[in-house]
C-alpha cells in the first residue's frame, strides 16, 4: 500500500531472519571483566566438529582454528607426539578427506600453514582496496567509540540515556556523527536517518541491497559478527543473561543491523565492487566444509591430545591404599591450581586428606557484600541463583562504610568533572608523589579488612538447612569418613593493577573469590540445626569434626583462615593446621617459582603486590585433563597443576545423580575453560585478549587495544605466553571418570547437547577402574578397550 | 659560577642507554635492573643539584661559545623540573622493569626510555637556544620510537605520523623564533636575551620571536585545534605514555616559562595564550565527560590541564604555572600507571547505591558557600603573605568553582548528614591545600620570575570573560545529572565524544584515513 521500498518477498525475509539468528547464536559470550569467566569460543560451533570448525573460522575470521604446523613439527622431532600417536589419530578420523597414510600426514606437519587468509571479503574491504581509504578501521573506530558509551557502567561521566535499545541509540548517534561524512563517505547521516525504525528490518533491508539470499545470508552475517570482535561478544552476553532469566535480549540482531548499514551505504558508494561483491555472496553461499588441509590439521591435534593420553594413561597406575580417620580434611576447588597444592598439603603429614570440588561447593548464591547493594552471582555461570545472601554488617558500622564509599565516590566525579579537575589537581596533586613512591615499592595496597560473615537473607530454617548440607555432602562424595577438622577452601588471586584481575579468580564462583561460599557452608555444616538434620538423612557426622572455611590465594598460596565463631579449646589443632598449609604454601611456591619469569620460591608472593606486573601467576594455563576418581586414584602422581581433580566415589552414587550432575556441569564448565585456553593460544588475534602493554580498560567492562575500537574478550597474550614460549599447551580436554561405561553412556544418552561435545571431539572421555585408565570413548556411544599395548 | 652535579643526571642515563642498545632483545640478563639503577642515580643527582643550590646558589655550565653555546642552568626552577623530571622517570623506568619483561624488544625499549628521559633532562635544565632547540628535537625523536613501538599496528603508525608532524613542526617554528631572538639581541644564553629585553619594547623581530614562540608552546602542549596527536598516543606501553603526559607533554609550559621575562613583553602573546589555553581547557574538560575509555580520558584531561597551564602563563601566573606542571605530572603519571584498575573502580561505584543529585537550589547554595570560603581563605592568605594580584584573585575564583562542586554532591537532598560533613572537610581541606601550595610555590619560584602584569583594558576583559566562562561552565556541570540525558542535549554529546571532528579534520589533511601500506 504505503511501502514505499521494493516488496521483499516474506519467505526470504524469514529466511534472511533465521540465517541472522543462526549467525548471532555461532557467537560465544564474553563476560564483563567485573567478573569475567571463560567462556568456550567453539561454543557456536560444537555441533561440527574442529576441523569444519575451522573452515568456517577461516571463512568468517580468516584464521586456521588448529595451531600452525611448526608446532606440530617440533612436537615430532623432540619425540613428544610418536608416529604411533599419528597412527592412531589417523585411524581414528572419520573423514574422507584424511591424508591416505602417514607419510601423507607428516608432509603437512612438514610443509607451512598457509599464510593468504581465506576470509571472504566485506563490502568495506573491498571498498577500501577500490579506494584506498580505510574503511574497516573507520568502521571499527566508530562504531567503538558508540558502542564504548553504549555499554559503559561507569567510567564516562556523560554517557548516553540509560536503558535505550542499541539500534535506537546508534541510529541517534550515527545520524549527527560526521566522522564518516569526514571520511569522504558523504550522505551517510541522511543514510541512517533513512534506515527503517527497527533492527529486522533494516537488516532485511539491507541484506536486500547486498544480494543476499537464504544460503549465502549465514556466514555474511557471521562475518559482520566477528569484525565488531568483542561488541558482538557482549552482546552475546547480554542475551545469556537475558535467557537465563527466561527473557530475551535484541542487542545481537542490533548489532548486525548497525553492520549491515554501513554495508549497504559502502556498496552505493563504491559501485565498481558490485561484481566483486556478488562473487563474495556466491562464495558465502556455498556450504563450509572441511578441506584436506583442514582435516590434516585436525588430525595432528587430535596426535598431539593422544600423546598428552597416553603420558598420562603411563601416570595413573592404580589406587594408592587408604588411611585411618584424617586429622585435617581439606576441600579444594577442582580448578588445575589447586592440584599443586594439595600435593603439597598431603605430603606435609600423613593425617591430611584432600577432596576435589566445584568451589561454589554447590550454592547457588547471589550476594550483597559489604557496604554493596549490588547483588552478585557467586555460581557456575550456566545456573540461576536461588540462594540469596549478604555480608552487611550491624547498620551502625554498614552505614559507616557507605558514607566512606560515597565520600570516595564524590571525591571521584570531582576529579573528573570539568572546571574542578584543575582544583582537584592543583590541591591535590603533589600528594601524588607519595602515592608514586608507595605503589613503586609495592606498598600500595591498603590492607583489606575481612568483611563480616556471609547470611541467608531470612535465615533457613531447620529442614532448608539439613536439606541444602545433605545435598552438598552428596555431590562432594561425603557423606561419611569425616576427619576431625574439614577445611573448606574456596580461592582466588590476589594482583594488583590488573584488568583481568576476575580470570584469576574462581570460574564456579562466576568470577568472584569462593569466600562467600566458603564461610557460607562452614557455618551451615556446624549449625546444630544443620547436624541434626543430617543424622535423620543418614548423614551422620562426627561431634568433634569441625567444618572451617578459608580462602586459598592462587598467587601467593598463602590461606587466609576465616574465625566465624571457631570454638577456643580448638586452638592447638588449628594453629596446627595453619602450620601444615604454611609449609605446603612453601612447597607449592617452590614448585611453581621455575616457570614464573624471573621469580624465586621466596619472591613469588611479591607479584601480588606489584602494579607492573604482567604475569602475576598461570590461571589454569596448561589445563589438560579432568578426573572424576576418588583421590586414591590421582594421590602423591604428579600431575603438573595440569588437572582438574574431582572427588567422586561411583559406589556411593546409587542412581547415578552424582555422576550426571559431574558430566553436565562441572565438565562443562572445565571444558569451556580449556577451550578458553586453546582458543586464547591458537587464535589470539580473534580469540584473545591482546596486548596487556597497551591495554585502554573501556567502560568497565573489558579492553581495547591502544588506541582501537575493538572489544578484545579472551586471555591476553601475556596469560598464555611467557615472551619465549607458549604456557599453555593447546589440548582439547581430556575427561577420565571412575564409573560403569553404561552409566555414563545413559547419562550421555540424556544430554545431547553435552555429548555432542564428546561426538565431536571437543572433548576426550575415558573411564578409570581401580585407579587406572580402562577404556576410551567414541562418537556414537561406543567404548574401546585401553590395552596395556595402546597405553604404552 | 659553580658546575651542578644534576648537570650529570642525562650523562648516566645516556651510559646506560648505549649497554642497552647493545642488547635489544628478550630477557636482557641484568640489563633491567641497571636502568633501574641508572635512573635511580639519575635522581640522587638531581637532589644532589638542589643541596648544592640550597647551599651555594645557582650554578652553570657552557659549552661552546657564540650563539651556538650549550648552556645548563642550575637555579630553583631548573632544579625543579630536573627533580621532577627525575623522579618520574625512576617511577616509570622501575614499572618498565616489570611491565616490559619478555618483550621481543625489550632491550631496545630501555634504550629508547633512558635516551628520551636523558633529553628531558636536557632539556629542562637549558640555559640557552641551542640546548632547548638541540633537546627538544630529541625527545621528539626518541617518543616517536618509542610510540612506534608495536610498529606493525596501523593505528600507532598513524599516531606516531601525527606525532611528529606536530612536534617536529614545532621545532621548525622554534627554531625560527630562535634565529630571530639570537639576531635581534646578539647572543642565544636565555638569561642574556631576558636581560637585554626587560624594561624594553619588544623589536619587531623579537615580536614575531614571541608570537612564534607561543604558537610552538600551543602544538607541544597539545592545545586546540592540533591536540589530535595526543589523544591517539596510547599506542605505547603504559610506561611511554606516564612519561609522556608527565615529562614530555610539558615541555611547552617549560618553554613559556624559560622565556617568560620576553613573552611578558607582548600583551599580544600573553592574551593569545589566555584565549588559546582558556578554550583548550574547556574544550578538553568537556571531551573528557564523555569518553569511555580509561586511557583516552586521561588523554583528554591532560588536553584540559595543559590549555590550564597555558590559561596560567597567559595571565602572568608564572609561579602558578611551574606549580601546575609539578602537580599535574605527578597526578597524571599515576592515573596512567595505575589505569589497570579501572574495572574494579567502576564496579564499585555502582556497590554503595545511587548517586545523590544535587538540586538548582543546592547548586546555588553551594556556589555561595564556596564563595563565602573563598572569602575567608583568601583574606586569611592577604594577611598572612600580603596582597594578591587581579589575576591571583581570578585564578583563585575559578578554582573555588570547582571546589563547589564538591559542596554541591554533599547538598543533595538524599545526601546522608555524614556524606554533608565529609565533603565539607574535604572542600575545606582541598582549598586550603592549594592555597598553601600556590603561596609555597610563590615563595620558592616567585623571585626568579617576572611578576603578573598590571591589568590593562584588555587583560580586565579576558579575566572577566574567563571567570565568567569557567563559572558558568562549573555551574552546568554541577547541574550535569538533570539535563545530560535529556533528547536535546544527545547530539551534543555526539559531537563532543568526536572532539568536534577537529581530529578528523586534521586526519583528512594529512590522509590519516588512507589504508595503511602493507610491510
Amino acid at each position: 500500500m504505503f511501502m514505499k521500498h521494493t516488496q521483499i518477498d516474506p519467505s526470504l525475509v524469514s529466511a534472511i531472519l533465521k540465517a541472522a539468528e543462526d549467525a548471532a547464536r555461532r557467537i560465544p559470550p564474553a563476560f564483563p571483566l567485573e567478573a569475567t569467566v571463560a567462556v568456550n569460543p567453539f561454543l557456536g560451533q560444537t555441533g561440527e566438529d574442529l576441523a569444519t570448525a575451522s573452515a568456517r573460522l577461516q571463512r568468517v575470521a580468516g584464521v586456521q582454528a588448529t595451531p600452525a604446523s611448526d608446532a606440530f613439527a617440533s612436537a615430532l622431532e623432540t619425540g613428544g607426539i610418536t608416529d604411533a600417536d599419528l597412527e592412531a589419530a589417523l585411524s581414528a578420523s572419520a573423514s574422507l578427506r584424511k591424508p591416505r597414510d602417514l607419510a601423507a600426514l607428516k608432509a603437512v606437519a612438514a610443509g607451512p600453514t598457509p599464510l593468504e587468509a581465506r576470509m571472504l571479503p566485506s563490502v568495506a574491504d573491498l571498498a577500501a582496496r577500490a579506494t584506498g581509504t580505510d574503511w574497516p578501521s573507520i568502521i571499527e573506530k566508530t562504531i567503538g567509540v558508540w558502542a564504548a558509551g553504549q555499554f559503559d557502567r561507569g567510567q564516562a561521566l556523560w554517557s548516553p540515556t540509560p536503558g535505550s535499545e542499541a539500534f535506537a541509540s546508534w541510529r541517534a548517534w550515527a545520524t549527527h556523527d560526521l566522522t564518516p561524512e569526514i571520511a569522504g563517505l558523504t550522505g551517510f547521516c541522511a543514510h541512517v536517518a533513512a534506515a527503517p525504525d527497527t533492527s529486522e528490518r533494516a537488516i532485511a533491508r539491507a541484506s536486500e541491497a547486498l544480494g543476499l539470499d537464504a544460503c549465502s545470508a549465514e556466514t555474511t552475517f557471521h562475518r559482520l559478527y566477528m569484525d565488531l570482535g568483542g561488541w558482538s561478544q557482549h552482546a552475546r552476553w547480554l542475551l545469556w543473561q537475558a535467557e537465563l532469566a527466561g527473557g530475551t535480549d535484541r542487542t545481537l540482531a542490533d548489532l548486525l543491523a548497525i553492520r549491515l548499514i554501513w554495508e549497504e551505504a559502502l556498496l552505493a558508494h563504491v559501485p565498481s565492487i558490485a561484481d566483486t561483491w556478488a562473487e563474495t555472496v556466491t562464495a558465502h553461499g556455498e556450504p563450509v566444509a572441511a578441506s584436506e588441509q583442514d582435516v590434516a590439521f585436525a588430525i595432528l591435534q587430535e596426535a598431539s591430545e593422544r600423546a598428552h593420553q597416553r603420558r598420562l594413561i603411563a601416570a595413573l597406575d592404580g589406587e594408592t591404599t587408604s588411611h585411618a580417620r584424617p586429622k585435617l580434611q581439606a576441600a579444594f576447588c577442582i580448578d588445575v591450581r589447586s592440584e599443586v597444592f594439595r600435593r603439597a598439603l598431603e605430603s606435609v603429614d600423613s593425617k591430611i586428606e584432600t577432596i576435589g570440588f566445584a568451589g561454589f561447593f554447590g550454592l547457588p548464591l547471589a550476594h550483597m557484600s559489604h557496604g554493596s547493594d549490588v547483588s552478585e552471582a557467586h555460581l557456575p555461570v550456566l545456573l540461576n541463583p536461588t540462594v540469596h545472601t549478604t555480608s552487611h554488617a550491624d547498620p551502625e558500622h554498614e552505614q559507616e562504610t557507605r558514607v566512606a564509599a560515597r565520600t570516595i565516590r564524590a571525591w571521584g566525579r570531582f576529579r573528573q568533572a570539568a572546571v574542578s579537575s584543575f582544583a582537584f589537581v592543583e590541591a591535590a596533586g603533589p600528594f601524588y608523589a607519595g602515592k608514586l613512591i608507595k605503589d613503586a615499592l609495592g606498598h600500595g595496597k591498603t590492607s583489606k579488612k575481612t568483611s563480616p560473615a556471609p547470611q541467608v537473607i531470612g535465615g533457613l530454617d531447620a529442614k532448608a538447612k539439613a536439606d541444602t548440607a545433605a545435598a552438598v555432602l552428596g555431590a562432594m562424595s561425603l557423606t561419611k569418613g569425616h576427619g576431625e577438622m574439614v577445611l573448606l577452601l574456596g580461592h582466588g588471586g590476589q594482583v594488583t593493577n590488573n584488568p583481568h584481575e576476575s580470570a584469576y579468580h574462581c570460574g564456579a564462583c562466576g568470577g568472584y573469590t569462593g569466600e562467600v561460599s566458603a564461610r557460607l557452608l562452614a557455618l551451615l555444616l556446624n549449625d546444630p540445626e544443620t547436624r541434626a538434620g543430617l543424622d535423620e538423612r543418614g548423614i551422620p557426622i562426627p561431634d568433634d569434626t569441625l567444618f572451617i572455611a578459608g580462602l586459598h590465594d592462587t598467587t601467593t598460596d598463602e590461606i587466609t583462615i576465616y574465625d566465624d565463631g571457631l570454638p577456643a579449646d580448638r586452638g592447638d589443632d588449628i594453629a596446627q593446621m595453619k602450620n601444615w598449609l604454611r609449609q605446603a604454601g612453601k612447597i607449592a611456591r617452590a614448585e611453581r617459582a621455575p616457570d614464573l619469569p624471573g621469580a624465586m620460591p621466596t619472591t613469588v608472593s611479591d607479584r601480588a603486590l606489584n602494579w607492573a606486573e604482567i604475569r602475576p601467576e598461570w590461571g589454569l594455563a596448561g589445563c589438560a585433563a579432568f578426573i572424576a576418581a576418588p583421590r586414591a586414584a590421582t594421590e602423591r602422581k604428579d600431575l603438573e597443576g595440569r588437572a582438574f581433580l574431582h572427588s567422586y566415589d561411583w559406589k556411593a552414587d546409587e542412581d547415578f545423580r552424582t555422576l550426571e550432575l559431574i558430566i553436565t556441569a562441572p565438565v562443562v564448565v572445565a571444558s569451556w575453560i580449556s577451550l578458553q585456553y586453546y582458543g586464547s593460544s591458537v587464535m589470539p588475534d580473534v580469540f584473545g585478549g591482546g596486548n596487556k602493554l597497551i591495554h585502554n580498560v573501556v567502560g568497565g567492562i573489558g579492553v581495547i587495544e591502544g588506541n582501537s575500537g575493538r572489544l578484545r574478550p579472551g586471555l591476553p597474550w601475556q596469560s598464555v605466553h611467557d615472551g619465549e614460549k607458549l604456557m599453555h599447551d593447546p589440548l582439547r580436554l581430556s575427561v577420565m571418570i571412575e564409573a560403569p561405561r553404561e552409566a555414563i553412556t545413559e547419562v550421555l544418552k540424556h544430554h545431547t547437547e553435552v555429548r555432542k561435545l564428546f561426538d565431536n571431539g571437543w572433548l576426550h572421555l575415558f573411564t578409570l577402574k581401580n585407579g587406572k585408565v580402562d577404556a576410551r570413548y567414541g562418537p556414537g556411544l561406543v567404548w574401546a578397550d585401553i590395552t596395556e599395548t595402546a597405553a604404552a | 659560577m659553580l658546575f651542578s652535579i644534576s648537570f650529570l643526571a642525562p650523562c648516566v642515563l645516556i651510559v646506560v642507554a648505549l649497554i642497552a642498545w647493545q642488547r635489544p632483545g628478550c630477557r636482557p640478563e641484568g640489563l633491567p635492573q641497571l636502568a633501574e639503577t641508572a635512573a635511580l642515580v639519575a635522581l640522587g643527582l638531581a637532589v644532589f643539584g638542589l643541596v648544592q643550590f640550597v647551599v651555594g646558589g645557582p650554578a652553570r655550565f657552557s659549552l661552546l661559545e657564540g650563539p651556538a653555546a650549550l648552556v645548563f642552568e642550575a637555579n630553583a626552577i631548573t632544579l625543579t623540573l630536573a627533580l621532577l623530571v627525575a623522579f618520574i622517570g625512576w617511577v616509570v623506568i622501575r614499572y618498565s622493569r616489570s611491565y616490559l619483561d619478555g618483550e621481543p624488544q625489550e632491550g631496545r625499549f630501555h634504550a629508547l626510555m633512558l635516551a628520551t628521559l636523558a633529553a628531558v633532562l636536557l632539556f629542562v635544565q637549558s640555559g640557552s637556544l641551542a640546548t632547548l632547540m638541540t633537546s627538544t628535537v630529541l625527545v621528539g625523536l626518541g617518543l616517536k620510537r618509542l610510540l612506534l613501538f608495536y610498529g606493525n599496528r596501523p593505528e600507532a603508525r598513524r599516531a606516531a605520523m601525527k606525532f611528529s608532524l606536530v612536534w617536529h613542526g614545532a621545532d621548525a617554528i622554534l627554531l625560527i623564533a630562535s634565529a630571530l631572538l639570537v639576531v635581534s639581541y646578539g647572543t642565544g644564553d636565555i638569561a642574556n636575551i631576558a636581560a637585554a629585553a626587560t624594561g624594553g619594547n619588544l623589536s619587531w623581530g623579537g615580536s614575531i620571536a614571541v608570537a612564534l614562540i607561543v604558537l610552538a608552546a600551543a602544538l607541544k602542549t597539545a592545545a586546540l585545534p592540533l591536540h589530535g596527536w595526543l589523544t591517539e598516543v596510547m599506542e605505547a606501553p603504559t610506561p611511554v605514555s606516564a612519561l609522556l603526559h608527565a615529562g614530555i607533554i610539558n615541555s611547552g609550559g617549560v618553554l613559556l616559562i624559560a622565556l617568560s621575562g620576553l613573552v611578558q613583553l607582548s600583551p599580544g602573546a600573553m592574551a593569545a595564550l589566555v584565549m588559546i589555553g582558556g578554550l583548550t581547557a574547556l574544550f578538553g574538560a568537556a571531551v573528557m565527560l564523555t569518553q569511555s575509555a580509561v586511557k583516552t580520558s586521561l588523554a583528554w584531561s591532560t588536553v584540559s590541564q595543559m590549555g590550564f597551564l597555558l590559561l596560567q602563563c597567559g595571565l602572568g601566573l608564572w609561579a602558578l604555572a611551574l606549580l601546575h606542571i609539578v602537580a599535574h605530572s605527578l597526578y597524571k603519571a599515576h592515573a596512567f600507571l595505575s589505569s589497570g584498575g579501572a574495572v574494579q573502580a567502576v564496579a564499585s561505584l555502582r556497590r554503595p547505591g545511587p548517586i545523590a543529585v544535587p538540586s538548582v537550589g543546592a547548586v546555588l547554595k553551594s556556589f555561595a558557600l564556596a564563595l563565602v570560603l573563598y572569602a575567608v581563605i583568601a583574606v586569611g592568605f592577604t594577611a598572612l603573605l600580603g596582597p594578591k594580584t587581579a589575576q591571583a584573585v581570578a585564578l583563585g575564583a575559578i578554582l573555588i568553582f570547582g571546589v563547589a562542586y564538591l559542596v554541591a554532591q554533599g547538598l543533595a537532598d538524599l545526601a546522608p548528614a555524614e556524606l554533608t560533613t565529609r565533603t565539607a572537610l574535604a572542600s575545606l581541606g582541598t582549598a586550603i591545600a592549594y592555597f598553601a601550595f600556590q603561596a609555597t610555590a610563590q615563595v620558592i619560584w616567585g623571585p626568579a620570575l617576572p611578576a603578573a602584569p598590571t591589568p590593562g583594558p584588555l587583560e580586565w576583559a579576558l579575566i572577566v570573560l574567563a571567570v565568567l566562562s569557567f563559572g558558568l561552565v562549573a555551574f552546568a556541570q554541577a547541574l550535569f545529572p538533570l539535563w545530560a540525558h535529556h533528547p536535546s542535549t544527545a547530539g551534543l554529546r555526539v559531537h563532543l565524544a568526536n572532539g568536534f571532528y577537529l581530529n578528523a579534520l586534521l586526519d583528512r589533511a594529512i590522509g590519516g584515513f588512507r589504508s595503511a601500506k602493507t610491510n
